[in-house]
């Protein structure tokens, strides 16, 4: 009685960043399909970047993102300096790493607390949160503000950073701004706790081996190190591409990644599983309760890794605004105007690589891999397993919709997949 | 003394774009959310919300570019239920950055046909103002929050 013909389509998946559609097919009590369509129309950054001036490209680039845009920014001012032989001040890759911890701070907190959080208490949003929940919205605001604030000191805004450029920054830390900072960031601290003792509490699980794929950053800091994985592999960043195979995925407007041939994940989860050893003492010393869970296969555990990766981001910029002087500095400037090079970091989803080539100045050729992109063939086979798992459940067809809608959402969000960037340089030509 | 105002329905919208303008929002909200809450309901945001009726607008404010047909009937849709349309960012008010597609070379534009008549995209991406009438603009890439608050906050007096 329960071989029943399901077609349930999801349109417009909400509380994600960016569009994009579920098609999901059971024939006779059995999945036959399930499709994951990115929505987004391309904006051909592949063609914009063409013949562009390098000191240019990092901006146009930052708009293929709004949320992660300091993500882009950053990796694709690495890959400038990479190939042009620039090598920014020790004072320049400290602010870098604020800036990528104010991206942290607030990307993560607006993906916990406005996009997972409402699945947890079975409301819609945010904003319907019952009377003894409410102080749980103000706490998610300042959060939120903590980490905006630490973008406007060091790069100027949280979107579209206007001070972060190739060699350097455009303008010094105002230094009588630093005490304030550092004290709103210690205020949100307990909030964070607070936080994280939510994820480490939530029962959801959804356990399936898979590999996990990260650079490995000696400080935990989002921008240099080695790429490892869970398999074993150690590898150079600028050796990547040896180790990604793009995959074209039916139905879909942009193209998934396999890693040495099999599925994996990219994103907090995948750095908490690999280099926790390499977070700040203090996080590692209020969270370690916390910490005692990873490695951990729960791909729900990406959302308390995200939490945990808010406390870190606290906690070193709290160092590293304590211990800078910030002078001011001319920029680092290039040695050659023509080459190829590789820039690779950790964004908030996981792991991001441009490929850059530079003829006399200007851009020729440009290649990213994004980390939702990473992610695409991982997540549909998690789908895939929640839906397995609902068909053999044995619940009547009525509710089964129900709960695979229920269930697919939340899977999809524990990912925080990132549509604004997935359907961008789909095509990969390497000659 | 007071009698209940009522509030003003609000909805937030992506067309084509980065979705920074409604991501700086999100920053913007930081300190301004719980006040304006007062004053309007967010009915339509999909960052926040899943439910998604956005009949009776007071205040539709609009990011992106019209850049395929999909866009342009969703953007004729939301007028249709607006009262007051607000463009965000310079994309909504003049196609650009997101519509870059615009300023291609000949080989370039061949390059991308291809995927644009596939995806019935329009000969060009368009601004707000040039499918639908706009009431008010908001300039920046994203928004400018000084500009934004003031004058979100003229409609929702
Ligand atoms: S104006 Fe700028 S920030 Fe706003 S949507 Fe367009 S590209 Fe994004």
């Amino acid at each position: 009685m329960h071989s029943c013909n399901l077609d349930i389509e999801i349109n417009k998946l909400s509380k994600i960043e960016g569009h994009a559609d579920l098609d999901i097919r059971i024939r006779n009590g059995k999945l036959e399909e399930v499709t994951l369509k990115v929505m987004e129309n391309v904006r051909f950054f592949n063609q914009a970047v063409q013949g562009k001036s390098f000191a240019s490209v990092p901006q146009l680039v930052s708009r293929i993102c709004g949320t992660c845009s300091i993500a882009h920014l950053t990796a694709c001012i690495e890959a400038v300096e990479k190939t042009l032989g620039v090598v920014p001040s020790a004072q320049t890759v400290l602010l870098r790493k604020l800036t990528m911890y104010s991206l942290m701070i607030r990307d993560h907190a607006l993906h916990l607390y406005f996009f997972v959080l409402p699945d947890l208490f079975g409301i819609d949003s945010i904003l319907d949160l019952a009377d003894d929940k409410k102080e749980l919205i103000h706490e998610a605001l300042h959060v939120k503000e903590a980490g905006n604030n630490l973008s406007k000191l060091v790069a100027g805004r949280a979107v579209h950073a206007p001070y972060e450029q190739v060699g350097g920054f455009s303008h010094e830390i105002d230094p009588s701004r630093v005490p304030i900072l550092i004290s709103e960031l210690k205020k949100v601290r307990p909030s964070v706790l607070k936080l994280m003792d939510i994820f480490y509490n939530c029962s959801w699980k959804l356990e399936r081996k898979t590999n996990f794929v990260a650079i490995a950053t000696p400080d935990f800091s989002f921008l240099e190190g080695k790429i490892k994985s869970t398999s074993g592999s150690v590898i150079e960043e600028k050796d990547y591409w040896d180790h990604l195979h793009n995959v074209v995925l039916p139905y879909s407007q942009a193209s998934g990644f396999q890693f040495e041939g099999k599925e994996y994940m990219v994103g907090a989860l995948a750095r908490m599983n690999l280099n926790k050893e390499s977070l700040h003492p203090s996080t590692q010393k209020d969270a370690a309760k916390y910490l005692a869970v990873f490695p951990s296969d729960n791909i729900f555990h990406n959302n308390l890794a995200q939490a945990i990766e808010i406390l870190h981001s606290l906690d070193h910029s709290i160092e590293l605004l304590r211990s800078g002087e910030f002078k001011k500095e001319e920029p680092a400037k290039p040695t050659r105007q023509s080459g190829e090079g590789v820039g690779a970091i950790e964004a908030p989803r996981g792991t991001l690589y441009y490929w850059m080539a530079i003829d006399e100045g200007r851009v020729r050729y440009l290649n990213l891999v994004i980390p939702t992109a990473q992610n695409l063939i991982n997540m549909r086979g998690d789908i895939k397993k929640i839906v397995e798992d609902a068909c053999a459940s044995g619940v009547f067809p009525d509710e089964l919709e129900e709960k695979i809608r229920r269930e697919a959402e939340k899977i999809i969000r524990a990912y925080d997949p990132c549509m604004s960037c997935a359907s961008h340089f789909l095509r990969v030509n390497l000659n | 003394m007071a009698e209940e105002q009522v509030k003003k329905r609000v909805g937030i919208f992506s067309l084509t774009c980065d979705e920074g303008c409604s991501i700086y929002l999100t920053e913007i909200f930081n300190q301004k959310l719980l006040g304006w809450l007062e004053r309007a309901d967010l009915v339509y945001f999909l960052s926040v919300k899943n439910k998604t009726d956005f009949s009776g607008l007071d205040i539709a404010l609009v990011e992106g570019v019209v850049t395929s047909q999909k866009d342009k009937e969703e953007l004729e849709k939301i007028r249709s239920n607006a009262r007051v349309l607000i463009a965000m960012g310079t994309c909504a008010m003049s196609a650009l950055p997101s519509g870059q597609r615009n300023t291609f070379t000949p080989e370039q534009k061949e390059e991308i046909r291809e995927h644009t008549e596939t995806y019935g995209f329009l000969p060009r991406a368009l601004a707000l103002k040039e499918v639908v009438k706009v009431d008010d603009e908001i300039p920046g890439c994203p928004i400018s929050e000084e500009i934004f608050i003031k004058t979100f906050e003229r409609y929702l007096t």
